[in-house]
């Protein structure tokens, strides 16, 4: 019967929906304050959640690929046998994390050098390489929290290793110090000089060139190499003449011709020497079979922490989202019966049951996209805050880590970093996004009944309304 | 082509309050001319605002017929109805009931949105109708900064806005004074003789009422069977708009400047 302009329609729609919304300025900020909070919410948890899962898929990742380069090493070790005057001497020995010094309380032993020669004559010993570890004279004082309270405690700064440098054992075996950075490693010969590792450098400002008073004698940086440990490298001789310790060793790595010999070797050492600790390729798989348990504990913990925290983060969401739309709702309810006679004046003059309607439903919109606008702003800032606030604690999923000092060439292997760093809530556009999707949806869920509600409003009723 | 615009054949309407029920109006049989000026005149409780509300499709009656251009609007489905009240009815209020938030000509331009005519052709149309109800000056003003005669000359010139068939007046006096009463009823008086609008209006002010053509009674909800002629003129409701004399409906052209009188 008659044509309409409708895009006229909407835009006159609009424009009235805005100065509505303006006339009443306090009451649509503290409307907007609060469905920004909740919009916050839905993004901020989301945010969380999702942060929290890519920490422990990184901390499954982590013991993955950490469990991995062991057997690895495991692997290429076959035929060595690990004797150290010391239990925790041995790899995969489950010495504490960042622990290369001797534990606290115990002295240190050494093995005579003359095991060296008798070891070397047991049947289908190929070499045996001599270690001297030590710990530096120089200590440090360090706070410790436990849960029955805390105390100070003195420890070393550094270790030193004193390595054997025969150039036919260290082209052979691992035994130096790698991924040397800055300088060079120790040679066949090298004496008064040390490679010492990145974090010792950075601790004293010592570079490559520089000189250090070790033990009353003074060292020539030669080279640095990159670790977390503080080590110093330096020839075996110089530690034993060092620290008193001429004709001492701390640990020997025996290597067998082959592996057929490795049983028999071991049994021959632990016979002759039953005050040594001796550890062959079986022992270290074992370890690393209980490493591997633990591992599986902590994601199974960590897992369990995600599942739980996805529960959570689905209530609190739920609760958001009812919030929202009753907020809109109440909002717009009140907005329809305050304004029944503008209905009526408006069904009069000829607007439609859908024109009324569109009118409300749109600024049920409006509202929520300007809120929509506010949430993403507080959600950006506030995530960390506001999902740490209402997510169950992250440090429940900061687990023990563990880790194996030592042992390979001199490299440490953390395990559970991952979440032992806190984890940080961030609200990427995707999440931002659909919050923002949410938020619309919501507003005009919430706006439907009380805009049906206007519309089926009788004019005559509405014009008689006061 | 039939002259009749409007027409109500045995009107009836029932209100129940609880168990009673109470006649607000019966058996009225009512019909108005193309370009008549009838008045309605009744006691308050007589029925009047009834009677206009079903005239304008806001209510419907409980039995009867309410005949508007030839279709009979009681039997229009209620969600179709609006295209009647925007296209063939303009309303006038007592309380004016314009949009407070909206400027004198964005509540003229109002009942036009959603129709085939451009923003600028509407813009246009309500800036003609304000010009037409005196009030061009005045055209961004909001209804709170206006005098309630001006309100209701906004409401007027709303009413005009779609070309209706017939414009409904709800005691648009009332709210205001006697001088102000006398602009407005002399404003319909303009529209019914230049335009030939025409304009059914209910009041219980006789003085308002007489400026009509036709004036019907309505009391206790019946249309009384007398019905009386208006002055509906009087000395200077018209003007030449090119010397501004006074001059006679059948006037093509005035006799001061010989001017056409459109």
């Amino acid at each position: 019967m008659h044509y309409t302009r409708k895009g006229d329609m909407y835009l006159g729609t609009l424009t009235r929906a805005v100065r509505n919304v303006s006339r009443r300025k306090m009451r649509t900020f503290l409307v907007i304050i609060a469905l920004g909070f909740s919009m916050a919410i839905m993004i901020s948890i989301p945010a969380g959640v999702i942060s929290n899962q890519e920490a422990t898929q990184s901390l499954s990742e982590n013991y993955k690929n950490t469990i991995n380069n062991m057997q690895e090493e495991i692997n290429k070790t076959s035929t060595l046998i690990e004797v150290s005057a010391s239990s925790r001497r041995g790899m995969f020995s489950g010495a504490p994390s960042g622990m290369p010094f001797p534990r606290f309380g115990q002295e240190e032993t050494f093995i005579n050098a003359t095991v060296v020669d008798e070891i070397s004559t047991i049947v289908g010993v190929k070499d045996v390489v001599p270690f001297l570890e030590v710990s530096s004279e120089e200590t440090t004082e360090e706070t410790m929290s436990t849960p029955r309270g805390s105390f100070t405690i003195s420890r070393p700064v550094y270790t030193i290793t004193g390595v054997c440098l025969k150039s036919t054992l260290i082209d052979s075996y691992s035994i130096l110090a790698t991924n040397v950075i800055d300088g060079r490693n120790l040679v066949e010969g090298d004496s008064g000089v040390i490679v010492i590792s990145l974090n010792l450098s950075d601790y004293y400002g010592v570079y490559v060139g520089d000189k250090i008073e070790v033990y009353d004698e003074t060292f020539k940086v030669v080279g640095i190499y990159n670790s977390t440990t503080r080590t110093v490298h330096m020839n075996i001789t110089d530690v034993q003449r060092i620290t008193d310790n001429v004709g001492n060793v701390s640990r020997l790595d025996v290597y067998a011709q082959d592996i057929s010999y490795v049983d028999n070797i071991a049994e021959v050492i632990e016979a002759a020497y039953p005050e040594l600790y001796v550890t062959t390729y079986e022992d270290r798989l074992a370890n690393l079979e209980r490493t591997q348990e633990m591992y599986e504990t902590t994601l199974a913990t960590s897992e369990s922490t995600l599942s739980q925290m996805q529960t959570v983060a689905f209530q609190e969401i739920s609760i958001a989202i009812v919030a929202t739309s009753l907020i809109v709702l109440f909002m717009m309810l009140y907005t329809v019966r305050e304004r029944t006679k503008e209905i009526g004046i408006l069904k009069a003059i000829g607007f439609s049951n859908w024109n009324v309607m569109n009118q409300f439903m749109l600024e049920g919109i409006l509202l929520s996209t300007m809120a929509g606008a506010v949430g993403a702003v507080i959600g950006i800032i506030g995530a960390p805050v506001i999902s740490s606030l209402l997510l169950p604690s992250a440090s429940s999923v900061n687990l023990n880590p563990f880790s194996t000092s030592r042992g390979f060439s001199g490299q440490t292997v953390n395990f559970g970093t991952a979440l032992s760093q806190s984890v940080t809530a961030t609200a990427d556009p995707q999440t931002l996004l659909l919050g923002f999707g949410a938020m619309l949806l919501l507003g005009a869920i919430g706006s439907l009944y009380p805009a049906w509600r206007a519309a089926r409003t009788s004019p005559m009723e509405a014009l008689r309304y006061e | 082509m039939s002259n009749v615009v409007l027409e109500t054949e045995n009107l009836e309407k029932v209100y129940a309050i609880g168990r009673r029920k109470i006649n607000a109006l019966s058996d009225v049989n009512l019909r108005v001319n193309k370009g008549d000026f009838a008045a309605i005149m009744g006691p308050s409780g007589s029925g009047k605002t009834t009677l206009l509300n079903l005239l304008g499709c806001l209510d419907r009656p409980t039995n009867g017929k309410v005949i508007l251009d030839d279709v009979d609007v009681t039997r229009v489905p209620e969600k179709t109805l609006w295209k009647f009240r925007r296209h063939k009815i303009g309303f006038i209020f007592q309380t004016f009931n314009l949009l407070p938030y909206l400027s004198a000509i964005e509540n003229v331009e109002l009942p036009m949105e959603g129709t085939k005519k451009p923003k600028s052709e509407r813009r246009k149309r309500a800036h003609e109708l304000l010009e037409i109800v005196g009030l061009s000056t005045r055209k961004e003003h909001k209804p709170p900064r206006l005098s309630a005669g001006e309100q209701q000359r906004v409401a007027i010139a709303r009413a005009l806005a779609n070309n209706p068939t017939i414009l409904l007046a709800d005691e648009p006096t009332g709210n205001l004074d006697v001088k102000t009463s006398f602009e407005i009823v002399r404003l319909l008086s303009k529209l019914n003789i230049i335009q030939g609008t025409t304009i059914v209006m209910v009041t219980h002010d006789s003085n308002v009422a007489s400026r009509a053509g036709r004036i019907l009674f309505l009391s206790d909800g019946k249309l009384l069977n007398r019905e009386k002629k208006g002055m509906h003129l009087l000395k200077g409701d018209l003007t030449c708009p090119h010397c501004h004399k006074p001059i006679q409906p059948d006037h093509a052209f005035c006799p001061r400047c010989g001017k056409k009188v459109e």
